[in-house]
């Protein structure tokens, strides 16, 4: 299920809620001035589970989930999945893409559909992670940028494993959207979209931004 | 009377359809390596390669309706552009590059020429959503496949509902491409016994043995690498080759080596269609200059042949055309596509 905040879901079971940021961080943004912009914010999560002393709890039944953000969502400021569950771990985990497997078969469907622009048409493989818009500090056309962030053969890999230590059975996973764009250097990196050192930099930098609040 | 007629005609039929099937599912040498994808059997009666067939056809996969897969891929010249150095596509844009033959696709690990494309069911995009090519995007063609009432049926036929989407547009289409199987040349019916070669062609033989096998190893005669042939650079389409997709300085130049079978149909040659001739083909490898072999080149001398030895090698070479494949009428314009008229 996909819920914008705007239709927060109550439920009397604990819940895991996939957030992409949280309202006081958008609030105040470091890097976004008033000029520059998010357009899009799109990127996969798969293989998400709940363990405790490696021992698998509770598995996603959707391997792969697209988070996508429309540019009018951005106004809602976060978005969530919500998943009822019963479970006490220690851990939660997912993989910030669609992993090797999935990128070395064929076409996929729902939301590995290549209609939803995840995937390089010039080169086969999906986008793991896109971020694009505006920035000031970029130097390109329009000041955009465009960070298409894919690769999956062994070198170049952008597949990036995320597991965040919990105490709690109400679980809310953010991503530090301040932290990933006061980290780029948009003189140097603004436009990302072939499989690269610089996208798997940045892969590492996105997988060091989720965080359990 | 009249039922037993008819069942010895359907009897005959029977007959007739089994033989059909046994010889397409018997058409695959035992000589061939393993395939990266499984090779649909009986593909006139497969409704999944038909659906591709009729995509791979149709006009609709380009953004103004002009231009079809075929476009550039013409069965009559196995598949690829005949007499266009580089391929064109909608509103006269000319490409960068010269469309190969499609064929025994099922042996081939990567896609394009400097292998960007890693999977048979994503190779359509490439050329969907080039500007220089079809123009268009997945997302277009499957709205207007959705809207289209003609559609709506064959895609009902292949998957008993009537869901439209990118996975089974491609997959179909894949499934076409996976059929063009090419095994009836004379070569073949040689290795199979059925054919013998002639003095000029065993003499052919010997030489591409000993000068062109290493990279177009048989019986695909490619090779699934990526060479330097030491082609002069053309200084107008500066194209870098496998450096675009691996980002490696070492594969500069460096194009997927091309099968050799079917060349008399497939001209002209090499990835910007620079040689009409195959006997241009032969005085480049002759005359490759020291300092494009130092240039990582996989070729490490020139490959001097006399006029003579060129001949035989020419000879040995047309023994790799399969007219059979190439005038093959299954995998010709599905006549389904022809537009309705009123006065039928």
């Amino acid at each position: 299920m996909f819920f914008y905040s705007s239709l927060t879901c109550a439920t009397d079971k604990t819940e895991l809620v996939f957030f992409l940021f949280k309202d006081s961080v958008i609030s105040t943004p470091i890097r976004l001035s008033s000029d520059d912009s998010l357009s899009v914010l799109r990127f996969y999560i798969s293989d998400l589970q709940i363990t405790k002393n490696k021992k698998v709890l509770w598995k996603d039944s959707v391997r792969h989930r697209l988070i996508d953000f429309e540019k009018g969502s951005f106004n809602q400021k976060s978005a969530r999945i919500l998943f009822p569950l019963n479970v006490l771990g220690d851990h939660v985990s997912f993989l910030l893409g669609v992993g090797e497997k999935t990128a070395a078969r064929g076409i996929g469907e729902g939301d590995l559909d290549p209609i939803k622009g995840m995937y390089w048409t010039w080169q086969s493989g999906y986008i793991n992670f896109k971020m694009e818009g505006v920035s000031s500090n970029s130097p390109s056309r329009k000041n955009k940028f465009l960070l298409h962030l894919g690769g999956y053969k062994k070198t170049l890999n952008t597949n990036q494993k995320v597991s965040l230590s919990i105490r709690n059975p109400d679980i809310n996973i953010s991503f530090d959207l301040n932290k990933f764009l006061y980290e780029i250097n948009f003189k140097e990196r603004h436009t990302i979209m072939s499989p690269c050192q610089a996208a798997v930099d940045l892969s590492l930098l996105a997988k060091a931004c989720f965080y359990v609040h | 009377m009249f039922i037993k007629g008819l069942i010895t005609t359907g009897t005959i039929f029977l007959l007739f359809s089994f033989i059909r099937i046994w010889v397409l599912q018997d058409r695959l040498p035992e000589y061939l390596p393993q395939p990266f994808y499984q090779i649909p059997t009986n593909p006139i009666n497969n409704d999944t390669v038909q659906l591709g067939r009729l995509l791979f056809y149709d006009n609709i996969l380009s953004v103004n309706n002009t231009v079809s897969c075929a476009s550039c891929h013409s069965p009559f010249n196995a598949f690829a552009h005949t007499d266009h150095d580089l391929s064109h596509g909608v509103f006269d844009s000319i490409g960068t590059r010269n469309a190969p033959g499609l064929f025994n696709l099922a042996w081939q690990e990567e896609f394009m020429w400097d292998g960007a494309i890693h999977h048979i069911e994503a190779q359509a995009l490439a050329p969907l959503h080039d500007q220089r090519e079809m123009g268009s995007s997945i997302n277009d063609l499957i709205e207007k496949l959705q809207k289209s009432d003609f559609y709506k049926v064959e895609f009902l036929k292949v998957y008993k509902d009537s869901i439209i989407n990118s996975s089974r547009a491609l997959k179909a289409l894949a499934a076409f491409e996976l059929s063009l199987v090419s095994f009836d040349s004379k070569y073949d019916k040689m290795r199979g016994g059925r054919a013998s070669f002639t003095a000029q062609e065993k003499a052919g033989y010997v030489l591409f043995k000993n000068h062109c096998s290493r990279c177009h190893k048989e019986p695909l005669f490619s090779s699934n690498t990526y060479e330097d042939n030491g082609l002069p650079i053309d200084s107008l389409l500066n194209d870098m080759g496998r450096e675009v997709v691996s980002g490696r300085k070492e594969d500069r130049y460096k194009f997927n080596v091309p099968t050799l079978r079917n060349l008399s149909f497939t001209y002209p040659y090499m990835h910007d269609g620079r040689f009409k001739k195959l006997r241009q083909v032969l005085d480049h490898y002759g005359t490759i200059d020291n300092q494009v072999l130092m240039r990582n080149s996989g070729i490490k001398a020139p490959i001097f042949l006399s006029l003579d030895d060129g001949a035989d090698l020419v000879s040995f070479l047309l023994t790799l055309n399969d007219k059979s494949f190439v005038f093959n009428p299954d995998n010709a314009f599905p006549k389904k596509l022809l537009p309705k008229t009123k006065d039928k």
